[in-house]
C-alpha cells in the first residue's frame, strides 16, 4: 500500500488478515481421532464445540489453488453438494458444513478444505464383518433398497459416485444405509491423489478397469458387487490387480462377444480366455431368485444393457413384497 | 444450513451499524455495491444470473462484515469472480479488476490497494467462509417467466408487463430484498407492480382452481397485500430522491462523530404502512420538482443517476449480444422485438415520478387523470 492512499482513505484491505483471525475453525471442531484415510484425505471424528459437542465426520480435502483461486471444478462440487443437502434425502449422508483451514493451513498453493458430515458409526464393510452370523433377507432387501435410493437420487441430480464400496457404505444405529463420499471427482482429479494408498479395484466395473468412457451404469456395477456382498458376506470379485481383476470380471459373467468390446481400448479382447459365464445362484448360494436376477442384471458388461438405478428399484425383488 | 432471510430488525441492526455506519448510508453503499456489480458484469457480457448471483453474496457478506472493514468496490469484485465461476461464466480476476478501474474513480479503486488481484484472491476465501459455501443462489428471474407462462390476458400486454418486471427485478438487487424474501416471493410483488402499472388484467390463469383468489396462489402460499405493497415499495423507492446520507463516500473515514444507536430514524427502505405504497411514492416524489418549478420538468434533487444500463429483459434488448440474448425458454418467440428503452440512456438519467404517478393499487382511490410518460416504459 502507497503511502499517498493510506493517508486518503485509512486500512483499506490492511485488516483483512486480522480478520481471517475470526474464522477460527479449528476452534469451531475440535478433532479426537482419524476414522479413515482415504485416497484422497483424512477423516476425523471431531466435536463441534458449536452445537453441543454434536461428534461429527470431518473431512479434509486439499484443493490445489489456480491462478485464479479455487478451482471452479471444486466450487460447482460443493455448490452442488449443498444443493442436494437441501432434499435431506433419507440415504444421503448429511453434509452439515464447509469451511477451509487458516491462512497459517495454506502453502504451496494448497488450500485445506473442512467438509463437516454428521457422524456415523460404521460402514458396511465393518458391519458385515461383525455380523455374527449371514443376514437375515429382509435386512439384505432393505439394505439393498437403501443403497440403490441412494444411487437414483446421485443420478438424478447427475452425479456419478464413481467409488462405491462398502467402506464408503455407512451403516446407522437402525441398519439404515447412508451413501457418503461422493461429488468431489473433480476436486479430487487435481493431482492431490495420495498414491501411498491402495484403492481397491473389487467393485470397479470393467469400462473403468479398460478405460474406456463411462457414465452413470458405473454405480449400478459397484452396487451389484456390493449386494451380492450383502448375500455372501464376502467380496464376490476380489481381484489383486487392475488385470486380474478383469479376469475375475470374465470367469464370473463370461468374455463378452467381440461386439460389445469398447472402442479405442490398449487391452485386447484376445488377451483373456474364452470364459463362459457361471451360474450366480452357484457362487452365493441361498440367495432369492429374484435378488439373483436383479444382481446379474446389475453385472452386465455393456453399460447400455447395464439396469439403471431406477430400474433396480422398480425390480421384482423390491415390489414382490413390500419392504417392512 | 445456512438461513439467510432477516427480518427488518435484523438488517438494520447489521454489523456496519454497529461499527458507527447509519442505516441510510449503508444501504447507500448496498447499493453502489449492487450496481457496480451489474455495471462490471454487463461490461463483461456476464450473464444475468452471474451477476444477481454475485449481487447476493453481496449483500450476504455484509450481513457478517462492516463496510468499514472491508470497502464495497473490492468486495463486489470479489463477489462477481466468484459468482462467475460458480455460475460456469468464469472470468479471470485481472480482467474484473481491469473493468471495475475503467468504471471506478481512482480515489474510489484506491481500497484495491497496491496488488488488486492479491487482495480479491484472499477476499475469495474471506468470502467463501462468510456466506459458508452456500455458492448456489435462485434468483426470481426464472420464477418470473414460469409465472407468466400461465398468465392469460392481452397478449401484448402481457409481454410488456414481463418486460417491466424483469426491470424491476434487476433493480431490486440494489435493494436488500434478496434478504428478506425468497425468489418466488420477489417474483409475484413485482409482477403485480409492473401488472399495475401496464394495466395488464389477468383475466384467467393456467391451473386455477375454485380456491384461488388470486393467480400466484398458484404459487406460493399465504401472501399478503400488505407483503405485496411493502416488497413493490422496496423497488419503488429506489427511484425517489434519496437522502443524502452524512456518511460520506468512503466508510474507511473516521466514524461519524454521532454514533447512530439512538438515532431512530425509519429504515428508508421502510415504507409507511398507512397509504397505498404507491400513492405514498408519488407524494414523498413529488417534493423536488414542484420545488424546481411548475412544469412537469423532472430536475432532479441531487442524487446520483439511476443508470439503465442492465440489461432488460432476455430477448428484448438486441444490443446485448451476449448471454443476456439468450431469450427465455418458451416466451422467446412471442415477443416482438424490444422497444430498447431499457437499455438506451436515452431519458434523463433519474426518474422522480410526479405526483399520481403510478396508478393507484386496487381499491385505493379514483385513477390517475393518465399517467405521464415514463422514462423507463416505453410510451404508448
Amino acid at each position: 500500500m502507497s503511502g499517498a492512499s493510506t493517508s486518503q482513505s485509512p486500512p483499506p484491505m490492511a485488516s483483512i488478515s486480522d480478520v481471517s483471525a475470526l474464522f477460527q475453525n479449528a476452534k469451531k471442531y475440535e478433532e479426537l481421532n482419524v476414522i479413515g484415510t482415504g485416497a484422497y484425505g483424512t477423516v476425523y471424528k471431531a466435536r463441534d464445540l458449536h452445537n453441543g459437542g454434536q461428534i461429527v465426520a470431518m473431512k479434509k480435502v486439499k484443493v490445489a489453488l489456480t491462478e485464479d483461486g479455487i478451482p471452479l471444478s471444486t466450487l460447482r462440487e460443493i455448490a452442488l453438494l449443498r444443493q442436494l443437502e437441501a432434499y435431506r434425502h433419507p440415504n444421503i449422508v448429511r453434509l452439515l458444513d464447509v469451511c477451509h483451514g487458516g491462512q497459517s493451513l495454506e502453502r504451496d498453493q494448497q488450500l485445506v478444505l473442512f467438509l463437516v458430515f454428521e457422524h456415523v458409526d460404521q460402514d458396511l464393510e465393518s458391519f458385515l464383518k461383525r455380523a455374527p452370523g449371514p443376514l437375515s433377507q429382509n435386512i439384505i432387501r432393505s439394505m439393498s433398497f437403501d443403497i440403490l435410493s441412494g444411487i437414483d437420487f446421485l443420478h438424478s441430480h447427475r452425479i456419478v459416485h464413481r467409488d462405491l464400496k462398502p467402506h464408503n457404505l455407512l451403516v446407522t444405529s437402525t441398519g439404515r444405509v447412508k451413501l457418503a463420499d461422493f461429488g468431489l471427482a473433480k476436486t479430487y482429479d487435481t493431482d492431490m491423489k495420495l498414491t501411498s494408498v491402495v484403492v481397491t479395484l473389487w467393485y470397479r466395473p470393467p469400462e473403468v478397469l479398460l478405460g474406456a468412457a463411462y457414465n452413470t451404469a458405473v454405480d449400478v456395477w459397484s452396487a451389484g458387487c456390493v449386494l451380492a456382498q450383502l448375500q455372501a458376506r464376502a467380496p464376490l470379485l476380489p481381484g489383486a490387480s487392475d488385470s486380474d481383476q478383469l479376469h475375475c470380471i470374465f470367469r464370473l459373467i463370461g468374455r463378452p462377444p467381440r461386439q460389445e468390446w469398447p472402442e479405442n481400448v490398449s487391452i485386447m479382447l484376445d488377451s483373456f480366455p474364452d470364459y463362459q459365464a457361471q451360474d450366480l445362484g452357484k457362487i452365493i448360494p441361498r440367495t432369492h431368485p429374484h435378488a439373483l436376477d436383479l444382481i446379474k442384471g446389475m453385472l452386465v458388461f455393456d453399460p447400455a444393457k447395464r439396469l439403471t438405478a431406477l430400474d433396480c428399484l422398480q425390480h421384482p425383488y423390491f415390489t414382490e413384497e413390500p419392504l417392512t | 444450513m445456512p438461513y439467510w432471510y432477516y427480518d427488518k430488525k435484523d438488517l438494520q441492526n447489521t454489523p456496519s451499524f454497529r461499527d458507527g455506519i447509519s442505516t441510510d448510508t449503508e444501504n447507500r453503499y448496498r447499493k453502489e455495491g449492487a450496481r457496480f456489480i451489474i455495471d462490471t458484469g454487463s461490461k463483461m457480457d456476464l450473464g444475468y444470473n452471474t451477476v444477481a448471483t454475485g449481487v447476493v453474496y453481496f449483500h450476504r457478506f455484509y450481513m457478517f462484515h462492516s463496510f468499514r472493514t472491508f470497502p464495497r468496490y473490492i468486495t463486489a469484485c470479489c463477489c462477481l469472480f466468484l459468482a462467475g465461476k460458480v455460475e460456469e461464466t468464469p472470468k479471470k480476476c485481472k480482467d474484473i479488476i481491469k473493468v471495475a478501474k475503467s468504471l471506478l474513480t481512482e480515489q474510489k479503486f484506491a481500497s484495491f490497494g497496491e496488488d488488486p488481484k492479491e487482495e480479491v484472491m484472499t477476499l475469495e476465501r474471506i468470502l467463501l467462509q462468510t456466506i459458508k459455501f452456500d455458492l448456489q443462489v435462485e434468483h426470481p428471474y426464472g420464477y418470473l417467466l414460469k409465472y407468466a407462462k400461465c398468465l392469460k390476458g392481452d397478449k401484448p400486454k402481457l409481454q410488456k408487463m414481463v418486460q417491466m418486471a424483469w426491470t424491476f427485478v434487476n433493480d431490486s438487487l440494489c435493494t436488500t430484498l434478496c434478504l428478506q424474501w425468497e425468489p418466488e416471493v420477489i417474483a409475484v410483488a413485482l409482477m403485480f407492480l409492473a401488472g399495475k402499472l401496464s394495466k395488464f388484467e389477468v383475466l384467467d390463469w393456467n391451473g386455477r382452481i375454485p380456491k384461488h383468489t388470486a393467480w400466484w396462489d398458484m404459487f406460493v402460499e399465504d401472501i399478503t397485500m400488505e407483503l405485496l405493497e411493502d416488497i413493490c415499495h422496496q423497488v419503488l423507492d429506489l427511484y425517489s430522491p434519496q437522502p443524502q446520507s452524512s456518511g460520506g463516500d468512503s466508510p474507511t473515514g473516521p466514524p461519524p462523530a454521532k454514533v447512530p444507536k439512538n438515532d431512530k430514524k425509519p429504515l428508508s427502505v421502510t415504507p409507511p404502512t398507512s397509504a397505498s405504497p404507491v400513492a405514498a411514492a408519488a407524494a414523498k416524489a413529488v417534493v423536488t420538482p414542484n420545488k424546481n418549478g411548475a412544469e412537469l420538468k423532472f430536475e432532479p434533487p441531487k442524487l446520483e443517476p439511476l443508470r439503465y444500463t442492465y440489461p432488460a429483459y432476455p430477448g428484448l434488448a438486441p444490443p446485448y449480444a451476449g448471454p443476456y440474448a439468450a431469450p427465455p425458454p418458451g416466451l422467446a418467440p412471442r415477443l416482438a422485438p424490444p422497444p430498447l428503452l431499457y437499455a438506451e440512456p436515452r431519458f434523463p438519467p433519474v426518474n422522480v415520478p410526479p405526483p399520481n404517478y403510478f396508478p393507484p393499487l386496487p381499491g385505493r382511490g379514483p385513477p390517475p387523470p393518465g399517467p405521464p410518460p415514463r422514462p423507463y416504459y416505453p410510451p404508448t
